[in-house]
């Protein structure tokens, strides 16, 4: 018999996908079932036929339960993800309700206003590095000329000044993501409404409360979601300016994954972080699931 | 107020904005052409002495770093993952688009998911499954690492794109005879070609900017990646600031204008939360 068309479109649909779904399983599902059965089978070994063949145990969650270093560090996540979310969110809203009128030159400026999305992790941290050195950086000269600092503060190598300095980087980085998205959903409101607001007499911040916040809710929330995924996995701006120090105070769950397998070579106990990590986020994804399925139904 | 002098305000309020959020990228440019001498200043001046301004930095940390061996392996590593997710992700994306049944959409959500995974999580398996395949410091572990995590994000975008041009094209495409593959090379793909472009600028982007797959699955210092080697700066006992700030400028150039051309898809052509490495 021959097959129908109906038939034939199925299979070209799933062969165009073939290669991204192999792609997608060869490398990161195998990964991840990698990683799981790194973290369930403790003691060393590097080749996975050797891995597999070891006896299952929780020794590699009870070692990493009982460091402190673990609790640290998904408090200092924590921290950092809240921590940069917040300033770059209100500056990435702000700046797009700036963009959001008309000006001359809008264009422009507004691609070089998101300019810091396209600068990598690394070339942030270095700058950032410099512009924060203590004694010959030019953050603390402008502090000093203009007397609000008396002592140069060592801002990436003081542990009580270590955070906010890998914070600054990473908020300077992700603020313009908030800017593209809430700029696009402010285009999507009709100017309509708020000609109807003006006349039914809404002030400015009426206006704001009752026309554009209910029309920039949804995806602004959306983006907040992703963005805290994202800041809670970040790894480039921190390793490449602290490593985690000083004395770990930057020391994250991503940061703390990767120095347990590469610098102290423990792969067992860095999986179980990394599963640890990964519910975690999960966690995070089906709480706000709850909330964005408000938004977006 | 008239409404003129309003915008021209609205104007002189964003320009200033501008400046102060670029002002870490002049700082860097402002740095990288001056001598340590003035630089390494208690009160640094804040526009440059222009009698003072050189290129000697650039010559020098082309000089005394690989800077050009960096770039190589980055322009090779970046083309080569952009080429293949690129490849992928368009015919994922127009499978997605066009045909959305149960499993697709499943498929679809799986590949939306592998966003959450952490690059310091995922390359741990990578080097254990790259050392057995004996591909450890290799630029393919590089390009397929940079796939792994392209993929999935470019189908999205790519279906997007799609999901713009009607249906009623193939339909036309199939009555005068195109089978549907033909229907997508000849009619489909030439019209999605602004979504190809902005697709690959960002595939760019993003492997140009990857650095912890970069630091990990190479060790051999002639495969280092121009983020590798700017670390590799960070740390060392006395830092040449100028000579870095000048390698930083030449690595972020070529981002910056691949970044302003994609900049007009940014806002107009993508949904919410579909920008970001």
């Amino acid at each position: 018999m021959r097959p129908s068309l109906h038939d034939a479109e199925r299979r070209l649909a799933w062969l165009l996908l073939a290669p991204a779904l192999l792609a997608v399983a060869l490398l990161i599902a195998w990964p991840l079932y990698v990683i799981v059965q790194m973290s369930v089978r403790p003691g060393k070994a590097l080749a996975i036929s050797e891995l597999m063949a070891r006896p299952l145990g929780t020794a590699n969650f009870e070692r990493v339960l009982h460091q402190q270093a673990l609790w640290d560090a998904f408090w200092h996540s924590a921290v950092y993800t809240v921590g940069s979310l917040v300033p770059a969110f209100v500056a990435g809203l702000l700046f797009a309700l700036l963009f959001h009128r008309a000006f001359p030159a809008r264009r422009w400026l507004r691609s070089l206003l998101l300019l810091p999305w396209a600068v990598p992790g690394v070339v942030v941290s270095i700058t950032f590095l410099w512009m924060l050195d203590a004694s010959y950086g030019v953050v603390n000269a402008v502090l000093r000329d203009l007397g609000i600092l008396s002592t140069d503060i060592a801002w990436f190598v003081d542990a009580r000044t270590a955070m906010a300095a890998v914070l600054v980087p990473t908020v300077w980085k992700s603020f313009p993501f908030f800017a593209i998205t809430i700029l696009a959903a402010l285009q999507s409101i009709p100017e309509t409404l708020y000609e109807a607001a003006r006349v039914d007499g809404a002030s400015a911040w009426q206006r704001f409360r009752y026309v554009t916040w209910p029309g920039i809710r949804g995806p602004a929330l959306l983006a907040a979601l992703l963005n805290a995924l994202w800041t809670f996995r970040e790894f480039d701006i921190i390793y490449a300016s602290t490593r985690g120090g000083p004395a770990g105070a930057t020391e994250t769950l991503g940061i703390l994954v990767y120095r347990e397998a590469f610098e102290s070579f423990r792969f067992g106990t860095a999986a179980a972080i990394g599963v640890l990590m990964l519910g975690t986020a999960t966690i995070f994804v089906a709480l706000s699931m709850r909330v964005l399925r408000k938004e977006f139904a | 107020m008239s409404s003129r002098l309003q915008r021209w305000l609205w104007f002189v309020l964003a320009a200033v904005t501008v400046a102060l959020v670029l002002f870490p990228i002049y700082w860097m440019v402002v740095t990288s052409l001056l001598p340590s001498s003035i630089v390494l200043s208690r009160h640094p001046p804040l526009l440059p002495p222009l009698e003072h301004v050189s290129l000697d930095a650039f010559a020098g940390v082309f000089r005394r770093r690989p800077v050009l061996t960096w770039i190589l392996n980055s322009t090779l590593v970046a083309v080569g993952s952009t080429l293949v997710s690129l490849v992928i992700a368009t015919l994922a994306g127009y499978s997605l688009s066009r045909w959305q049944t149960r499993a697709q959409k499943v498929a679809g959500a799986a590949l939306l998911l592998t966003k959450m995974l952490p690059g310091s999580l995922i390359v741990v398996p990578f080097f254990v499954m790259f050392t057995t395949a004996h591909l450890i410091d290799t630029r393919a572990a590089l390009v397929a690492a940079n796939v792994a995590v392209g993929v999935p994000f470019a189908t999205w975008m790519m279906k997007g794109f799609f999901d713009t041009l009607p249906r009623e094209l193939e339909q036309a495409a199939a009555i005068d005879g195109c089978t549907p593959l033909q229907a997508l090379w000849y009619v489909i793909l030439p019209l999605a070609r602004p979504g190809l472009a902005a697709c690959a600028i960002y595939l760019a982007i993003v492997a140009w900017s990857e650095f912890v797959f970069a630091r990990t699955l190479v060790t051999r210092a002639d495969l280092w990646t121009v983020t590798v080697g700017l670390q590799s700066f960070v740390g060392e006992y006395l830092v040449d600031w100028p000579a870095l700030m000048a390698a930083g400028v030449v690595s972020l150039a070529p981002m910056l204008v691949l970044f302003l051309l994609l900049e007009p898809f940014l806002v107009s052509g993508l949904t919410a939360g579909a920008v970001k490495q």
